[in-house]
């Protein structure tokens, strides 16, 4: 496997969608180019630090009650079937 | 973009009702679909405590903008709220309310660019240019800086790569979950994901790069 064959399969790598073969020849590519090691290692990264960063982020800590409170209420109001 | 019900914000921590307190298994669909239709409020709170803050993480990486994230799930739960009734489970409840979402985010982008573009697929295939290394995860601090970096990175993609991104790899929804919410089919949702994975790391990595040069781990 050549650098732009790795590039192109590497999201599939990354999720394990390749088959056996390609897995394997992508793996061996890998343990000898520093370069594609880098690509797929700092790929891997990005994806956990936008998990992490979006852990934090949320309406729970701002003003989640409030809103939830009237949307509860406009639910409440809102007669059974009614369409 | 106006809400259709005003908020007035509560500036404290409030704490979620957990689903032990509610009594209704997400994971029951069916019931709780069924438990919508009857107005069942533990319903909504079982709805609600799953999905805002999914919805909400979807507006704000779409829109990067608190009022309008909070207006999306705004409009998105109050579409639930009209709309239960009809409600077929064609798709499943958490794709439909993505779906509903997503639109809401839409609406807002045209808005300010009303020639948006979301099906272009012709953009070419990029190969990485930066191959410093990275340093570690559990070795960074999320600072306000690092913060900034991901929010620079993520607004310099298309809104239609973002949302895939979002999707994929923030919400972990599956490949046929966002292909089904955007519209579009799977092979378009793994070119997408791959193209705004390759994007975001060679617009992160001249950053991490060198913070991994002056640390050294």
């Amino acid at each position: 496997m050549e650098c732009q064959d790795l590039i192109k399969y590497l999201s599939d790598y990354i999720d394990n969608r390749l088959d056996e073969a390609l897995t394997r020849a992508a793996q061996e590519h890998l343990a000898t180019c520093a370069n594609c090691h880098v690509v797929l290692d700092s790929t891997q990264k990005t994806i956990l630090l936008y998990r992490q960063r979006d852990q934090q982020n949320g309406l729970t800590t701002r003003h989640y009650q409030s809103l939830y409170d009237q949307l509860a209420q406009a639910f409440a109001k809102k007669p059974e079937g009614d369409l | 973009m106006p809400c259709k019900i005003s908020l007035r914000y509560v500036t404290s921590v409030v704490e979620n009702t957990s689903n032990e307190q509610v009594g209704i298994a997400v994971t029951d669909e069916q019931a709780l679909i069924t438990a919508l239709k009857q107005r069942d409020p533990t319903a909504l709170a079982a709805v609600f405590e799953t999905y805002a803050d999914r919805i909400y993480r979807l507006g704000m990486n779409l829109l990067h903008d608190e009022q309008h994230a909070d207006c999306v799930v705004q409009d998105t739960f109050l579409a639930l709220i009209e709309h239960i009734d009809q409600f077929e489970g064609r798709s499943s409840l958490g794709t439909w309310l993505y779906r509903v979402g997503y639109n809401h985010c839409l609406n807002q982008l045209r808005k300010v660019k009303p020639s948006l573009e979301l099906d272009s697929l012709d953009e070419p295939d990029m190969m990485p240019v930066n191959f410093n290394p990275w340093p570690a995860p559990e070795e960074m601090v999320f600072t306000s800086e690092i913060t900034s970096e991901l929010e620079r990175a993520i607004a310099t993609l298309s809104p239609a790569l973002r949302a895939v991104f979002v999707m994929r790899d923030i919400e972990e929804l599956s490949t046929n979950e966002t292909a089904s919410v955007l519209g579009i089919s799977e092979s378009a949702v793994k070119v997408r994901l791959h193209r705004a994975r390759l994007l975001l790391r060679e617009q992160l990595a001249p950053y991490f790069g060198e913070q991994f040069e002056q640390t050294g781990v």
